[in-house]
């Protein structure tokens, strides 16, 4: 094994024995060392990705905080906070694949994702920043982005730094533009701030402007796009998201305007703001508007919008 | 029959559209089995096949979950294109590896249309999948012919060793549903518009034989068919005097207990309120936004 296949394998066995699940540490040992047998099959293998469920947990996989900690030290980019028990057991059966016979590692992953059901699915495309020769899988990711399942759209693209440092300029566009029309996080796509340029800040205002037209809200993450010394056109759609009654719009586009410098701009907002509006434009000004300070006003988070929402169309 | 839930253990939701959810989860329906069947139009090769099957566990499952509505399947090759040999041999090699996944509840629907040794061979197998893996067995019975395929389906599932408890006939009638209460089996309801079996006469049959083996199903699919069925003939049912509890058996508890043996249905969760995400309700994709649909009709016979 690499060092980096050895070293996530023992995260996963050391998390999963923290969380009390013995029986799954006992399978997926034992399954791993078959997976690793000279002359196993795609199919077989492809099938003990399957048969995990049966003797993994169901449940979160819960890592502490310190454990998620080591996890991002030890890939940047990769959080592990939301997988679940059987996708860390799952991952390991793939590390041991890949650490068996390189040559053939994609034709066994694509078996694999050819046959895959939806948890099947968000644990492979999770596995796919760990792998070696990751140019192999590029085109996977792009597929990842193109589905319709959130939880499989998020596994793919969210906590992984596989999109950023991989995707091409299409793809990566998509991906972000794509996580808002579906109500992905986007502030939790792994190095977006790294990567955010003027044409996806051009793709988010047309968007803006469609939704406006169809008088639909705008997700408060959208704004997380603008960078750099904003046009007109931005610095007008921050204004009206701001004079708008929706308090998470209006906190999304004052972190926006802290990126974008504006910070007169801020501290007049802040002579008549208050409550969590007020303190999101403290934060703005002094400089803390991350892409992880959007998990703030990020809707799929568990904040209640306070839009309403649309009758149908 | 506000609170009321319910469990339809036969539904091609692959044929239904996003209206039939919503109005399904307004009348209380939490979770169905989609059992693989045919689509109308004969498949030509397997591929067809493993697509279909992946979107049963894939892209179905997740868009059920949008609605609130737990969705499990059942995998196998069906009667029809059972008679296809040589894809039938193929299906039968790559079933296996659909048959185990997460959420697949039992092998079905598997049995008899025209009783044939083609048919004949692919249920047998099927049959023996299903005992060598512990698992649940639904069983289409025929549209020709029914009760000598139904007494066929029951012995040559009984040579071949099926537990009865983990057995289930569906399309059951008036004059096939003593066989199968005799065999132990568990007897399944299609309530169907114009074939098959009606809401009132679902009602008259319960009051005769009691429902404790009794399975209540709505089959819709992509013909004149009726995704409320099984909250329909639940309120036709509790109107008529059944007892709450033999309406309870019928669509909910017998289903999630014949199929519950599979290990993979979670009852606490069924439990606990539908989750559903946050997300969609920002997406304006509420299911909450319509009205409560009606189930105070009858599904004709």
């Amino acid at each position: 094994m690499t060092d980096l296949l050895q070293t996530v394998d023992r995260w996963l066995h050391e998390t999963l024995a923290a969380g009390g699940h013995q029986k799954a540490v006992e399978w997926s040992d034992h399954e791993a060392s078959k997976v690793s047998a000279a002359g196993l099959s795609d199919a077989q293998f492809a099938q003990s990705i399957a048969l995990a469920s049966r003797f993994a947990p169901r449940g979160p996989l819960a890592p502490s905080t310190q454990a998620c900690q080591v996890a991002g030290g030890t890939l940047p980019g990769w959080n592990p906070e939301r997988w679940t028990g059987l996708e860390a057991v799952r991952v390991r059966l793939v590390l041991a694949r890949a650490a068996a016979e390189d040559a053939t590692l994609p034709r066994a992953i694509e078996e694999a994702f050819r046959y895959a059901d939806e948890g099947e699915l968000c644990a492979l495309y999770r596995s796919l920043q760990f792998l070696p020769g990751p140019d192999r899988f590029v085109w996977r990711a792009g597929e990842g982005c193109r589905t319709n399942m959130m939880s499989v759209f998020e596994a793919n693209g969210c906590d992984t730094a596989f999109p950023v440092t991989h995707l091409d300029d299409i793809a990566w566009r998509q991906l972000c533009v794509k996580a808002l029309f579906i109500g992905a996080p986007l502030w939790r796509v792994s190095g977006f701030d790294g990567r955010v340029d003027a044409e996806l800040g051009r793709m988010a205002l047309d968007l803006v402007e469609e939704r406006r037209a169809a008088g639909r809200a705008i997700s408060p993450e959208l704004w997380l796009c603008l960078k750099g010394e904003p046009d007109e056109r931005a610095l007008r759609a921050l204004e009206d998201e701001l004079t708008g009654e929706d308090e998470l719009s209006s906190r999304g586009a004052a972190l926006a305007l802290g990126r974008l410098g504006r910070h007169d701009r801020l501290r007049e907002l802040a002579s008549s703001a208050k409550g969590p509006l007020l303190e999101t434009i403290q934060l703005a000004i002094t400089d803390h508007h991350d892409q992880a300070a959007f998990g703030a006003v990020s809707i799929p988070e568990g904040a209640t919008p306070t839009t309403p929402t649309a009758t149908a169309d | 029959m506000d609170k009321a839930r319910f469990f339809d253990p036969h539904a091609h939701m692959t044929s239904r559209t996003t209206d039939d959810y919503e109005r399904m989860a307004a009348a209380g329906v939490r979770a169905l089995i989609e059992p693989a069947f045919w689509l109308g139009q004969p498949r030509t090769n397997v591929g067809s096949f493993i697509d279909y099957y992946s979107s049963l566990v894939g892209w179905e499952r997740f868009r059920a979950s949008q609605f609130g509505i737990t969705h499990y399947c059942a995998i196998g090759l069906n009667s029809k294109e059972a008679n296809d040999e040589g894809l039938a041999r193929e299906v039968l090699e790559i079933l296996p590896r659909f048959a185990l996944k997460e959420g697949v509840v039992a092998i079905g629907e598997i049995g008899y249309d025209e009783i044939t040794e083609a048919e004949e061979k692919a249920y047998q197998w099927q049959l023996q999948f299903a005992k060598d893996h512990d698992m649940v067995v639904m069983v289409h019975s025929p549209h020709r012919d029914k009760k000598r395929g139904i007494i066929r389906s029951l012995d040559v599932a009984k040579e071949i060793g099926i537990d009865m408890e983990k057995l289930v006939i569906d399309h059951n009638n008036e004059e096939t549903v003593e066989e199968v209460l005799d065999a132990g089996a568990w007897a399944a309801f299609t309530i169907y518009p114009h074939t098959k079996m009606g809401s009132q006469r679902m009602v008259d049959i319960t009051k005769k034989y009691g429902a404790e083996r009794f399975i209540v199903d709505s089959s819709c699919d992509w013909g004149v068919s009726d995704p409320l069925s099984v909250p329909k003939t639940a309120k036709m049912m509790i109107d008529q005097g059944v007892p709450a509890e033999a309406v309870e058996q019928a669509t909910w508890g017998n289903a999630a207990k014949a199929y519950g043996y599979s290990g993979q249905i979670d009852m606490d969760a069924l439990g606990e309120a539908a989750a559903v995400d946050q997300r969609e309700l920002f997406s304006d994709n509420s299911v909450l936004r319509g009205q409560p649909a009606r189930v105070d009709g009858e599904v004709p016979n």
